[in-house]
C-alpha cells in the first residue's frame, strides 16, 4: 500500500532468506560433522538488515501519532456535540457580550 | 475587561482534558508497534540459535530499541501525544514476550531441529 508496508515485506523476505541460509549451513556441517555455535557471518549481516527495515517498517506502518491537546492546531471542530441539532440560540443570552475569544 | 480576559485565558488552558480518541489511537499504533517487533525478534532469535536466558536477554534489547524509537517517533515530547511517559515506555512489555517465545519456539524448531 505505501512504502512502510513495502519496506515491511522486504524485511520479512530478508528474514526468510536468511533462515533458509541457516538451514543449509547447519546441513553443510551435519557433512562435515562440527558443531553448530553461530550462523555464518553473511547471514548476520542479512539479519541485521533484516531487523533494521523491519524496525523502520514497525515504526512507520502503524499510523502517525495524533495530539493529544483539546486546543493545538490540528484538533480543531471536533468537538460538535451529537445532538447540536436540538440547541437554540434565540435565547436571552444572546444579549451578553461574548467573552471567549474563539477559534472558528 | 482585563479581569474577564484573564478568566478566558484561564479557561483555555486546563490540561486534564484532553482528546481521548487521539490518545486511544496512539496507544494502539504502540501496541501494533510492539507486537510487530516482538515476532521478528522471536524470528531472529530462533534464527541465530539462543537458548535459555540469552534469548530473554535479546528480547529486552529488541524492546529497548523499541521504545527509543517510539520516543523518537513522538519527537521526544511525549506530552503532546501521551497522557504519562510511562505509557508509551512501558506498555506492551509483557504481552509481546508470549509471542517473542511463541515465535522463538517455532523457529528454532524450523531452523535447527527440522
Amino acid at each position: 500500500m505505501n512504502l512502510g508496508f513495502v519496506v515491511g515485506v522486504f524485511g520479512v523476505l530478508i528474514l526468510s532468506h536468511a533462515a533458509y541460509s541457516t538451514i543449509q549451513y547447519r546441513g553443510l556441517l551435519k557433512i562435515m560433522e562440527e558443531e553448530f555455535s553461530r550462523p555464518p557471518m553473511n547471514v548476520i549481516v542479512e539479519l541485521i538488515i533484516g531487523l533494521a527495515l523491519c524496525m523502520w517498517a514497525a515504526l512507520t506502518f502503524p499510523g502517525k501519532f495524533l495530539s493529544i491537546h483539546p486546543d493545538s492546531d490540528e484538533n480543531r471542530a471536533v468537538s460538535l456535540p451529537d445532538n447540536s441539532e436540538f440547541m437554540i440560540f434565540n435565547h436571552r443570552g444572546r444579549l451578553f457580550p461574548p467573552q471567549i475569544d474563539m477559534k472558528f | 475587561m482585563g479581569s474577564s480576559e484573564k478568566r478566558s485565558k484561564d479557561l483555555m488552558s486546563d490540561i486534564p482534558t484532553f482528546s481521548a480518541e487521539n490518545l486511544q489511537n496512539n496507544l494502539k499504533v504502540i501496541q501494533n508497534s510492539r507486537t510487530f517487533l516482538s515476532i521478528i525478534a522471536g524470528v531472529l532469535a530462533g534464527i541465530i540459535g539462543f537458548n535459555g536466558l540469552t534469548g530473554f536477554v535479546f528480547y529486552f534489547v529488541v524492546m529497548l530499541i523499541t521504545s527509543v524509537g517510539l520516543m523518537a517517533k513522538a519527537g521526544f515530547s511525549a506530552d503532546l501525544y501521551f497522557d504519562s511517559l510511562n505509557r508509551v515506555l512501558f506498555d506492551g512489555f509483557l504481552g509481546g514476550l508470549m509471542s517473542f517465545v511463541l515465535f522463538w519456539t517455532f523457529a528454532y524448531d524450523l531452523v535447527h531441529i527440522f
